[in-house]
């Protein structure tokens, strides 16, 4: 099945500068925050009030409609405050709790019991998992394609393709275990045949380890992917392994594949064995304003503050701090900001490599329709963008299909003229949907 | 702590700069413009250093009369008037070079709308202008070195009467009649090879020009040297490396860069052939500059995961 085709060819540096550290259980925080928004699709609703004392694993607030998350309490202790805070670049509801120090588990928590796939699927609504390489599509809402689309090949995506982040590469190096007892499960209930592990090249550790585990399993491929961003996008991925195409109006399951995320497969499999849903995960803190890079585990909610504090704090003053990675994380304004359950890492960059440049005139180089992994045409959109008429605007949005665009920052990247190409994209999105004809 | 920056992702950038670009081509002209200097003597500095002060003053005072953000830093006007300059012949007056350089940065560019808004190449339309403005721009000077040169005529105007051609080493030295930059193909080629490997024009943009008017060439007389002479001889490789590489007057895709190229090579062979005048690649570049937005148009790349035929 080895196409690679490679619709995608950025190189940029890797900086992973943590892959060989291991994932270091860290001492949990005094307090986390846990926004309701977490995942895609609807906001999650409380179920516990101010005053309510909570255990680790306890639901604190269910799901809402057909594509959503439940939450659950990540530390022990007392819900203090509910309200809104940013997150992600949102307002959006949270729940305080203030730790008790004692990370007691929610004595309630067994192993779910699953003999069907919708016994399986309801597990997996309950367990909180989502795409944890930064989509955060609910796990559940996207297995249950299952039920009506025969899936016969599954892509565990190993690319993480995103500079400086390396919680994947450590699930796959740490939780090799887990990933094979996820993909029984996903034989089981799911129904699939064929299994690709795809990773990118530049994780040689996890490549072996992966092969060496499954080297007797013929059903269980591990891919090595060039390290060529964004690997890891969904239509990328799909297309540098099967050669297939995800059409517009169609969905993955169509084509009878599905995609996850390692280290969300990794979380489901541990989650069937002891009931403790997602509750903490493995977080990158890395960056050049960083005193000392490394990977932790730490409960979901923690303010990144205190991930900074867990690395040494900073050796630079830091001019800009991101959650994510540095080509499609989200900047925040203060260090408040929670790790959310799609946090593979927190970055810092000192304050020479935040600088913002100026934009200047396109001088129409092309680089950015060269290295678009799609094949879009930023420079049209930009055009678009500045017309005056909205009909015309709307007319060349449309044709060069706009929506395709999944903002991975190639076209900004490679831009010499400093151009703010994804901010345009988005915008130019949210015209194209705020204009679309009712149904 | 300071405020932190809050800015769109990415939060990384490869580091190229339009500025940094235009600067590449500046170095990658460096060597043609020192042959030009030793080939043709101090009058070839003159015309440089005319053609880029010029260039650059009249898109300082343009931006400032009419009250625009100031855009000489970006380089691109040094661009612009060294390949004039380039493009000229030793017989040319230096108040000459002013007005084609005005005529380039203010006409071709500044009118248009400044640095990426300009549809045809202003280097190039300046040039053309010139030749029909001022007739001693057009043909050959003789060169200060190579005593035993009698003629000044250029080796295409040579070819057209018939007569005969100067030596192979001489046209790859550039010790021959022509404009002053585009005679040395041995320092345009060092030019070529150092933007393709600064990544700043694909390596088969100048390859398919010079390809297409070589092979027209041979296929018409089934004769060697005569195609050789002739991808040799003119403004061909000045032309192909540093005009049809242009961003903003050339088609966008690389395929279009490509149809683009080809183009530009069969009009050059039409012109040197069927036309009365010897030389092609300056009108070539500018009928392709024209048929660009077409050329765009036929050669859109197809989205992965789009529709196609979109209305």
């Amino acid at each position: 099945m080895s196409i690679r085709k490679n619709v995608s060819k950025l190189k940029l540096p890797h900086n992973k500068h943590t892959a060989e550290m291991h994932s270091t259980v860290a001492l949990p925080p005094k307090e986390v925050w846990l926004p309701m928004s977490m995942h895609s699709g609807k906001d999650a609703v409380p179920v516990v009030e101010v005053g309510d004392y909570v255990r680790v694993g306890q639901l604190i607030a269910r799901e809402e409609g057909n594509i959503s998350s439940p939450v659950h309490a990540t530390v022990s202790g007392t819900v203090s405050a509910i309200e809104p805070i940013k997150s992600m670049g949102k307002e959006v509801l949270a729940i305080k709790i203030v730790s008790d120090g004692k990370m007691e588990k929610d004595p309630n928590l067994k192993a779910p019991e699953v003999n069907d796939v919708d016994q399986f699927l309801q597990a997996v609504r309950d367990s909180g998992i989502v795409g944890l390489g930064g989509a955060a599509f609910p796990t559940w809402a996207k297995l249950a394609a299952c039920k009506k689309s025969k899936i016969h090949t599954f892509l565990i995506n190993g690319a993480e393709c995103e500079p400086y982040l390396t919680s994947d590469t450590r699930t796959m190096v740490e939780d090799g275990e887990y990933i094979a007892k996820g993909i029984e499960y996903l034989r089981k209930y799911v129904g699939s045949e064929k299994f690709v592990i795809g990773i990118e090249k530049n994780k040689q550790e996890a490549i072996k380890l992966l092969e060496e585990r499954f080297q007797n399993d013929n059903t269980v491929k591990v891919e090595e992917l060039d390290s060529i961003y964004p690997q890891g996008a969904k239509q990328v991925l799909l297309y540098n392994v099967t050669g297939m195409v995800q059409k517009p109006g169609t969905r993955l399951a169509d084509l009878g594949v599905l995609i996850i995320n390692v280290t969300s497969l990794a979380k489901l499999a541990k989650y069937m064995e002891d009931g403790m849903p997602l509750v903490d995960r493995c977080v990158t803190v890395d960056g050049s304003a960083v005193k000392e890079p490394n990977n932790f585990v730490v409960p979901i909610g923690t303010p990144i503050s205190y991930l900074f504090e867990l690395a040494g704090g900073f050796k630079e003053e830091p001019g800009k701090v991101i959650i994510g990675g540095p080509m499609m994380g989200h900047a925040v304004e203060d260090l408040n900001e929670p790790v959310v359950k799609a946090t593979g890492g927190v970055l810092a960059f000192n304050v020479k490599e935040a600088k913002v440049y100026e934009p200047t005139a396109c001088i129409h180089c092309g680089r950015c329709v060269d290295n678009c992994p799609l094949s879009l045409n930023p420079t049209e959109y930009a055009r678009a963008m500045e017309m005056s008429d909205d009909q015309e605007k709307l007319a060349l949005l449309k044709k060069e299909q706009v929506t395709l665009c999944m903002q991975c920052g190639c076209c900004s990247y490679v831009c010499p003229a400093h151009r703010p190409l994804v901010q345009t994209n988005v915008e130019a999105i949210a015209f194209v949907k705020k204009n679309r004809a009712p149904r | 702590m300071s405020k932190l920056t809050v800015s769109a992702a990415p939060h990384i950038h490869d580091g190229a700069s339009s500025k940094n670009i235009m600067l590449d081509v500046v170095i990658a002209l460096l060597p043609v413009s020192v042959a030009a200097v030793v080939i043709f003597g101090m009058k070839a500095l003159a015309i440089i250093l005319t053609c880029i002060i010029s260039s650059v003053l009249s898109e300082y005072l343009f931006n400032s009369i009419t009250k625009q953000k100031q855009t000489i830093g970006d380089f691109s006007a040094v661009v612009t008037g060294l390949l004039l300059a380039l493009n000229l012949s030793t017989n040319v007056a230096l108040w000459q070079c002013v007005v084609g350089s005005v005529f380039a940065i203010v006409v071709v560019k500044c009118f248009f709308g400044g640095l990426g808004k300009n549809f045809a190449n202003p280097a190039i339309t300046a040039r053309v202008f010139m030749l029909l403005a001022f007739s001693s721009v057009a043909g050959g000077a003789n060169p200060v070195i190579g005593a035993e040169l009698t003629s000044s005529a250029t080796p295409l105007e040579l070819i057209k009467n018939g007569q005969e051609l100067p030596s192979m080493m001489n046209m790859l030295l550039g010790v021959h009649g022509g404009a002053i930059g585009e005679t040395c193909i041995i320092a345009l080629v060092v030019g070529y090879i150092y933007l393709v490997v600064r990544k700043v024009i694909k390596w088969y943009v100048p390859f398919s020009f010079i390809a297409t008017v070589f092979v027209l060439s041979f296929v018409s007389k089934f004769d060697l040297s005569y195609a050789l002479y002739e991808i040799l001889s003119g403004g061909l490789f000045i032309g192909a490396i540093f005009m049809a590489t242009d961003y903003v007057t050339t088609p966008i895709t690389n395929k279009g860069k490509v149809v683009f190229a080809i183009g530009c090579g069969l009009i050059t062979f039409a012109v040197r052939v069927f036309f009365s005048y010897p030389e092609g690649v300056s009108f070539s570049i500018l009928c392709m500059n024209l048929l660009t937005p077409y050329i765009e148009e036929l050669t859109h790349k197809h989205p992965l995961g789009g529709v196609e035929n979109v209305k």
